[in-house]
């Protein structure tokens, strides 16, 4: 639980009381059984550190801040949620989609990058070609946080 | 008023006709879009779920632009606003991660300083324009068009830095104030299902059809949404639930913008019309019929 605490996102963890409330507002925990944000909290709190930072769930949470609101301790489930993806993917636990975003914007500054076709269809409509994009910048920060090399080790 | 616009990646690389009606709407209310040279990804949802101090110094960086240009930052896509926001209101408030984050920038000849805002358009209509010139600027109002608003989760939440509500009631007079009725609907808080994509695709379709289902049983006839996401999702998403689930919603989306650029009478070209999957014509057709 302190592991998590400690982090910059993870303080929240400490202010929960159990009371599901984070549960019975997550979009995602009503089509789901298995997504449970109280459930995550609990084996944090019991300090199943494995189960945690092993599991899927983390990665279901669509981060749409609902828990955060209504949480009546201001746990903040939702920036929690964050800080376990974060430790998560230092165990080796970043799910394609993510790894994909990570590898873009190492290796062009942005998430989503425009195809030949669209810089062509930009050009035709009177736009400009793409926004101007700090690559070199961007990598430099990435080299400097250690974000390069998480996602080139996976 | 001179907003440093931040357009981020998706629109300009998926999202044209977005794009396009920003720059023919905004600058008729007299907001002057002023542009951010060299910029980076905003380091959305995904990328913070990766690192946070990363996170913190790309968005950080961006602001950089923003102070540098002496103004305030304007964006268009939730998750720029909700990030850029987010380290906006982070680094003003503590000092030491304010240093921690200059330190890395320094690498880049960068600064933050905390000398701007971030606002998004709908505050920047809502806000500085007012629904009364919004409403003034309306030549072909959508009368009696029902739309259900979908304003996105990071225009609203959390609502400690939103002030959650207020944006919600924004978008929803704005809409008004181009002629059309609101509705009502379930759940109109709910997330699209957008971020599980990469994840579980079958999980965000289905967030979707819950969006959908009650924006139909409220009587709606399109949407309008401000977030690219969201659009993406309740958009090409119709196609996949049709696919699936052998149901027709047939509910248009639409960007706010478009929407508005249409009531100020503006058409939106053909390549326009047809790069929404849903096909928009149904709601149109009054528009159309000017030719």
């Amino acid at each position: 639980m302190h592991e998590v605490a400690n982090t910059p996102r993870g303080r929240g963890i400490l202010a929960c009381i159990q009371c599901g409330r984070c549960s019975g507002s997550c979009p995602v925990a009503r089509l789901v059984s298995e997504h449970n944000p109280r459930r995550l909290m609990e084996i944090i709190i019991l300090g199943e550190r494995n189960e945690v930072l092993n599991s899927q769930l983390p990665w279901y949470c669509l981060s749409c801040f609902t828990c955060l609101d209504r949480c009546p301790q201001g746990g903040d489930v939702a920036e929690v949620m964050f800080a376990i993806r974060n430790l998560a993917v230092r165990e080796k636990n970043m799910p394609d989609g993510f790894a994909a975003q990570g590898k873009n914007l190492v290796e062009t500054g942005r998430v989503v990058i425009p195809t030949g076709s669209i810089v062509r269809k930009r050009e035709q409509i009177g736009l400009s070609k793409e926004h101007s994009t700090a690559t070199e910048d961007v990598q430099k920060i990435l080299k400097k946080t250690g974000f390069s090399e998480l996602i080139s080790s996976r | 008023m001179k907003y440093a616009l931040y357009w981020g990646c998706l629109i300009p690389a998926r999202e044209l006709s977005y794009e396009v009606s920003v720059t023919k709407v905004m600058p008729a209310f007299g907001v002057e879009l002023l542009k951010m040279e060299d910029t980076n990804c905003c380091a959305p949802f995904g990328i913070q779920s990766l690192d946070y101090t990363s996170w913190l110094a790309l968005a950080a960086r961006n602001l950089c632009i923003g102070e540098e240009m002496g103004v305030d930052i304007m964006t268009l896509c939730n998750d720029c606003y909700e990030s850029l926001l987010m380290v906006n209101t982070t680094l003003k408030a503590h000092p030491e991660v304010r240093n921690q984050v200059n330190e890395i920038l320094a690498e880049v000849g960068k600064e933050y300083k905390g000398k701007i805002d971030v606002k998004n358009m709908i505050d920047v209509l809502y806000d500085d324009v007012g629904v009364t010139k919004v409403k003034d600027a309306v030549t072909n109002p959508f009368t009696g068009l029902k739309v259900a608003t979908q304003p996105g989760c990071h225009l609203t939440k959390p609502k400690r830095i939103h002030f959650g509500v207020r944006k919600f009631d924004a978008l929803d007079e704005l809409v008004m104030a181009t002629g059309a009725e609101t509705v009502n609907y379930e759940r109109r808080e709910m997330c699209c299902g957008g971020p599980l994509r990469g994840v579980n695709d079958e999980l965000a379709r289905d967030v979707a059809r819950i969006k959908l289902v009650n924006m139909k049983n409220a009587g709606a006839e399109c949407i309008v949404t401000v977030c690219p996401f969201c659009f993406l999702e309740l958009d090409l998403g119709q196609l996949e639930i049709r696919r699936h689930f052998k149901e027709e919603y047939d509910l248009p989306v639409l960007h706010f913008a478009e929407l508005l650029r249409m009531a100020m009478g503006m058409k939106l070209d053909d390549w326009e019309i047809k790069s929404h999957r849903t096909p928009l014509e149904p709601i149109l057709k009054d528009q159309l019929k000017e030719e």
